[in-house]
């Protein structure tokens, strides 16, 4: 934990142009992240949040346009130690409008270049994601295990063919798939969904990441197979023990896996902490947000009785048009008199209110 | 709850589909029928909510659409208010299309994007009637404050609006011809936890101010158990277990049903922990095929089935287990129902 973070993510922003609309939408909005060696950071957060689009920035991977504008991704692992994003500025011009990015001119081909040349050595070996959808993810015309002998190929020390397929079978293994002998040869089709996942996130160990990246690893499966990758992803953070990055809408997926959790909503970071402290759904330690998120949840008690739930008012965050003070001020019902013009004027900052925890809410400001 | 009567009951309900795919398969003497919906008989009450769940492809959806007769099953009975509909044909059927309508599942592809808001709700009420311009325009304004839906959204296209805008249009479209009957397919999934709930407070208002009647699929099994007055578990094309709601998420007694909701609070922090784990919960899930696959379609994956040293009555072809009664108002589809 002396060595600092694995990733730190500073000040990122990621914007898209919609061209009917004539208007940038503003998928990463200033995200401040970090995640310590050995730790799962969870963040989860409503579509369009920007949780994706984070990820894939971090990974190089955005291709439209403008895509990344500014920020710091800082990796540090025993190999590299770098600046992912390093002379981003030297290809994008931004003009701002009262603190808000309103145009943006960026040599979007030649940062691809750059990109390309940064990452090498990092996407897959360093850093490796496990996707949403493993069947569109995965060469559908080569055997599962061919695709995972070709990772560790390229991506490890391994060098010889033969001993890359005992490495492959060593992980399809250790993702519990039943048979990996006879798994090893079948293509991703002939997987069921379950096992297709498992069969990606074995793809993803078997490079020895420093950083392992899941995208909504259990979303669309169904809900018996969902807990039995939740319960793999659990043994493999005790056993393999890889610095994880979670991302989920499920809240169920989170609490099970994650060490840190940040939320996000409409492009920025809402609250940021021990996983605990933030999904306990206590309203008196956590933001507003967060604490109606957990609320509209079904508990317990409530199906018993069968109660109504409570809703958060109003439709998810327009990343074009955001409001002026806080992002979620139009839907939030904590809104007090004392704070009431700040949360509609301007938008609050990251404020620590205990050790690791910051909210980023005018309630807990002064 | 005693005296409602019978809305629907579906009796003995077959529907099988035939895998013929390719050139060649249909010079073939046998064709390979996959049984979607293989048995089912359940009946639900006026003002009542009957929960589907189960996993993907055991045949939830193709109920629903088969009650409904957009898919013609291939035997049983479908009733409707104690009338035998499932002979009738597409015009005879016409004057109960009216009362049973459907919310899809995936409003993208149930929403014509080319059709504004307003003419997509005007359609539904016009297909079976000949209202005039003003009598639409006031049923319109009545629809969009049912589910909730600003009246500045009416000229917009489907692509414009947030996904929990897009499921109040499909819900005001069902609700158009004034259902009493509603098959509502996956009407929370795709939707943010905040909308979610949403969703779900305005489907229960709509069924206490409307007096309807649901068939809910769904495979969140909170919600499920939230909105149902009974819930039927389905796998693989028969009702392993029905009964109240409550019954079923506390004390099920089908393997299958332990496992599903026992799913569910091992991902929380373990609230209450399952029967199943004690049960030995390693056997679940790996799919063992030496394990056979005739009697009993779930001994393949039961956990029961292993604990019990893998019992030759469970899948002996000769014995398959039916659906039983074990308890009040509920049936369970297993040899060893669990205690």
């Amino acid at each position: 934990m002396t060595d600092g973070p694995v990733l730190k993510i500073e000040n990122l922003y990621t914007y898209f142009y919609t061209r009917s609309r004539q208007a940038f939408i503003r998928s990463v909005d200033g995200v401040h992240l970090e995640i310590e060696k050995g730790q799962t950071l969870g963040i989860v957060g409503e579509s369009g949040s920007g949780k994706s689009v984070t990820a894939l920035s971090v990974m190089g991977l955005v291709t439209a346009e403008p895509g990344v504008i500014s920020g710091k991704v800082g990796l540090k692992t025993a190999n590299v130690q770098k600046n992912l994003l390093q002379d981003l500025s030297e290809y994008v011009k931004t003009a701002t409008i009262t603190g808000r990015i309103m145009d943006v001119y960026k040599d979007n081909r030649r940062w691809q270049k750059n990109v390309d040349r940064v990452m090498r050595g990092i996407r897959g070996r360093e850093i490796s994601m496990i996707f949403q959808n493993p069947k569109l993810s995965m060469n559908p015309f080569t055997s599962v295990g061919r695709q995972i002998q070709e990772s560790i190929l390229l991506n490890t020390a391994v060098r010889s063919a033969a001993e890359a397929r005992d490495r492959a079978l060593y992980w399809l293994e250790k993702v519990r798939i039943d048979s990996p002998r006879l798994r090893y040869d079948n293509n991703p089709y002939g997987l069921s969904g379950g096992m297709c996942q498992r069969a990606m996130i074995a793809m993803a160990l078997s490079s020895e990441p420093s950083l392992l990246i899941a995208d909504e690893p259990t979303t669309g499966l169904d809900a018996t197979i969902q807990s039995k990758i939740v319960e793999l992803l659990q043994e493999i953070k005790t056993t393999v023990g890889v610095t994880t990055m979670l991302i989920s809408h499920d809240i169920d997926v989170i609490r099970a896996l994650s060490d840190q959790v940040a939320v996000m909503y409409g492009g920025t970071i809402l609250e940021h902490g021990p996983a605990d402290a933030i999904l306990s759904g206590a309203m008196a330690q956590s933001h507003p947000y967060t604490a109606a998120l957990m609320a509209s949840i079904p508990n317990r008690e409530q199906i018993r009785t069968k109660a109504y739930l409570q809703a958060i008012k109003g439709e998810v965050l327009d990343t074009i048009n955001l409001p002026e003070g806080c992002r979620f001020y139009p839907r939030c019902e904590q809104v007090t008199d004392r704070i009431q013009e700040h949360c509609r004027l301007r938008e609050p900052g990251l404020l620590s209110i205990s050790n690791g925890h910051r909210i980023r809410c005018w309630r807990y400001q002064q | 709850m005693t005296t409602a009567k019978t809305i629907l009951e579906v009796q003995n309900l077959k529907k099988y589909y035939s895998s013929s795919k390719g050139l060649f398969t249909s010079l073939r003497k046998t064709t390979n029928f996959i049984p979607a919906v293989d048995d089912v008989s359940f009946y639900i009450k006026e003002n009542e909510t009957m929960g589907l769940v189960g996993e993907t492809g055991c045949g939830k959806t193709t109920i629903g659409k088969t009650v409904l007769k957009l898919t013609p099953p291939t035997a049983g009975r479908i009733l409707y208010d104690g009338k035998d509909i499932t002979g009738l044909s597409q015009a005879g059927f016409r004057p109960y299309r009216k009362q049973m309508q459907m919310i899809f599942q995936d409003l993208d592809a149930a929403l014509n994007p080319k059709m504004r808001i307003r003419s997509i709700l005007k359609e539904a009420l016009t297909v079976h009637e000949r209202p005039s311009d003003a009598q639409v325009d006031r049923r319109i304004a009545e629809l969009l404050e049912m589910v909730n839906l600003k009246k500045g959204k009416l000229n917009n296209f489907p692509g414009e609006l947030s996904g929990g805008e897009k499921r109040r249009v499909g819900i005001a479209r069902s609700l158009a011809v004034d259902p009493r009957f509603v098959v509502a397919d996956e009407p929370t999934s795709a939707l943010d936890v905040s909308i979610q709930a949403q969703v779900v407070n305005l489907l229960r208002d709509l069924q206490q101010r409307l007096k309807l009647s649901y068939l809910f699929i769904s495979h969140d099994l909170r919600v499920v158990e939230l909105i149902s007055h009974k819930v039927a578990v389905m796998y693989l094309g028969q009702i392993v277990e029905m009964g109240m709601a409550g019954k079923i998420a506390s004390a099920p007694r089908h393997p299958y049903t332990a496992v599903l909701w026992s799913s569910l609070v091992d991902k929380t922090t373990g609230e209450g922990k399952s029967v199943v784990s004690d049960l030995e919960g390693q056997h679940w899930g790996v799919f063992d095929f030496e394990r056979p696959t005739t009697g009993c379609r779930f001994a393949p994956r039961c956990p029961v089935y292993e604990v019990k040293g893998r019992p030759p009555f469970c899948t002996n072809p000769g014995t398959p287990p039916e659906l039983h009664r074990v308890g009040e108002a509920h049936m369970v589809r297993c040899h060893y129902p669990l205690q």
